[in-house]
C-alpha cells in the first residue's frame, strides 16, 4: 500500500519534499525510508499521521499522509 | 478612560481588545531567552505592545553577519554586547514598560530563579542544550513557553505548558524526546538563513504571547505549525499529550541543577577539552603540541597559526601518524572537531591530552568581532 509521505527541513533534503513509500505500518514506513534513504539512518525526526503526531507503530491506510519533521534549532 | 496612554490608542480601539487587552499586558512579565534573529522581533513588538516587563537574556555581542536579520542592531553597535544594545533600544521605543536585562547564558544554575519571576518565556535561542534547558525548566515550573525555531526557509512555532480544552498539556520532550547528535543537525551559521524568515517567525511568537496575555483568538496549544517562506504553506500537526516523556526529565529542581545540557546535547564530551577561542590560541603555541584543521583543504578562512590540514574524512588513516601528546583540533562550526576528538580518543584513550576549538572558526572570528 503506497503511503504519501511529506518532508521537512533536513529530512526533505534528503528524501525529496514529498515520496511515496510502501509501508503497512508507521515501524515498517521507518525501516523502508531507511533502505530507501541510507543517509536517514540515525538522523531524528517525528512522524505525524493525518497530521497527528505519533510515538508508537500505528496501522497505516490506503490515503494515510505521513509527515517527516525533524528538530530545527536556529534562532 | 483610566490609565489612558494614546501610544495604545489603535489597541483600545480594536474590537475585542480595547483597554481591558491592554492593561492585560500592561500587567504581564515576559522573558525572553535570546536577543537575536528570533529574539529580535519579539522584543521590538512585545515593547511596542506595551508588555509591561520585558526581561531579556543574551550573552552574545553584536557581530556583522548578525545585521542580516538581527534587525535591533545597527553597524555601530558591532562588538557591543546584545543585552545592553536590545535594552536601551527597546527602552527608546517605549520608555512607559520596564526592561530587565541580563548579560548572561541561561544554564541549569540559574534558570529556574530567573524563569520563575516572569509569567511566561519565549524561546528565541538557538541551539539544542538551550532549547532543552529551558523546556525542562518551563515543566518544572509550570510556565507557558513559546517555543520558535527556524531551518533555512522555514520555521516552527508551539506553544508548551499551556493546557487545552480538555486539560490537556505538552512540551517540546512530546515532539522529540530526546536532543538530536548534535553532528546531525546544522545552524544557521551553517546552514544559512534568509534574513526574513526569523522575522517572521518571530512576530508569530510574539503574536502568540499576545493572545495568551489576553485571551484573544485561539493560541497554538498541544499543535507544531511549520510555515514555509517558499511558498507560504502552513503544516499544523496536533502534539499528543503523554507523560512518559516526563521521565527523561530532571523530576525535580535540584535533579535540574545537576543536570548537563550541553553534555546531555552532546556538545561536550567528557576527554575532549573544550577551548575558547583565546585559551585555543594559547596552547597552540606550546611544545609537544600539533594543531590539526579537520576541515576539507579547500574550506576558508585560512588561519594565521601553524596548523596540519587533515580532513575528518582522512583522519582514520592518518591517526596513527600522530606522535605529540598534546593534540588541538578546529573545523568551520566545532561539531567535526569534536567528531574528530571523540575518534582520536577512541584510539589513544587518556594517553594523549586531545582539546578543541567550541564552535569553531567562527567562534575565534566573532571573538575579533569581525
Amino acid at each position: 500500500m503506497s503511503i504519501k509521505i511529506i518532508a521537512f527541513g533536513q529530512i526533505a533534503e534528503i528524501t525529496g519534499k514529498e515520496v511515496s513509500i510502501d509501508a503497512v505500518d508507521t515501524n515498517s514506513l521507518r525501516l523502508e525510508l531507511n533502505a530507501q534513504f541510507p543517509q536517514l539512518e540515525g538522523k531524528k525526526y517525528g512522524i505525524a499521521v493525518n497530521k497527528k503526531l505519533v510515538t508508537n507503530d500505528v496501522t497505516l491506510y490506503e490515503g494515510d499522509i505521513v509527515a517527516l519533521m525533524p528538530p530545527y534549532s536556529g534562532g | 478612560m483610566e490609565n489612558y496612554n494614546t501610544r495604545y490608542a489603535r489597541h483600545y480601539s480594536l474590537n475585542n481588545f480595547g483597554s481591558e487587552g491592554q492593561q492585560k499586558l500592561a500587567n504581564a512579565k515576559v522573558l525572553v531567552i535570546g536577543a537575536g534573529g528570533l529574539g529580535c522581533p519579539v522584543l521590538q513588538y512585545l515593547a511596542a505592545a506595551g508588555v509591561g516587563t520585558i526581561g531579556l537574556a543574551d550573552n552574545d555581542v553584536v557581530s556583522l553577519s548578525n545585521l542580516q536579520r538581527q534587525v535591533l542592531y545597527s553597524t555601530e553597535d558591532i562588538g557591543r554586547a546584545k543585552a545592553s544594545v536590545a535594552a536601551l533600544k527597546l527602552q527608546q521605543l517605549n520608555p512607559d514598560i520596564t526592561i530587565e536585562s541580563y548579560k548572561m547564558v541561561v544554564n541549569n544554575v540559574n534558570a529556574l530563579d530567573l524563569i520563575a519571576r516572569y509569567d511566561m518565556v519565549i524561546d528565541c535561542t538557538d541551539n539544542f542544550a538551550a532549547r532543552y534547558l529551558i523546556n525542562d525548566a518551563c515543566v518544572l515550573l509550570d510556565k507557558p513557553l513559546i517555543f520558535g525555531a527556524i531551518y533555512q526557509y522555514e520555521g516552527q512555532v508551539a506553544v508548551f505548558n499551556v493546557k487545552d480544552a480538555n486539560g490537556n498539556k505538552t512540551n517540546y520532550r512530546n515532539l522529540f524526546a530526546t536532543p538530536p547528535d548534535p553532528l546531525e543537525v546544522a545552524d544557521c551559521n551553517e546552514a544559512g538563513v534568509l534574513g526574513v524568515l526569523p522575522g517572521i517567525i518571530g512576530i508569530m511568537q510574539a503574536t502568540e504571547a499576545i493572545k495568551l496575555l489576553t485571551g484573544l483568538g485561539e493560541v497554538s496549544v498541544n499543535k507544531l505549525l511549520t510555515f514555509s517562506i517558499l511558498d507560504y504553506t502552513n503544516f499544523v500537526i496536533e502534539i499528543t499529550p503523554d507523560d512518559s516523556v516526563l521521565e527523561l526529565m530532571p523530576r525535580d529542581k535540584l535533579a535540574f541543577k545537576n543536570t548537563d545540557y550541553n553534555w546531555l546535547c552532546g556538545v561536550s564530551t567528557a576527554g575532549i577539552e573544550d577551548l575558547d577561542a583565546a585559551s585555543f590560541l594559547q596552547k597552540a603555541d606550546l611544545p609537544d603540541t600539533l594543531v590539526i584543521d579537520v576541515r576539507e583543504a579547500d574550506e576558508l578562512p585560512k588561519v594565521h597559526f601553524s596548523n596540519l590540514n587533515i580532513p575528518l574524512s582522512a583522519l582514520s588513516d592518518k591517526m596513527s601518524e600522530i606522535g605529540v601528546n598534546n593534540v588541538l583540533l578546529f573545523c568551520q562550526s566545532g561539531k567535526r572537531s569534536l567528531k574528530a576528538g571523540k575518534m582520536l580518543l577512541e584510539k589513544f584513550g587518556n594517553s594523549r591530552k586531545i582539546s578543541h576549538l567550541q564552535g569553531g572558526i567562527i567562534a575565534l572570528q566573532e571573538d575579533n568581532n569581525e
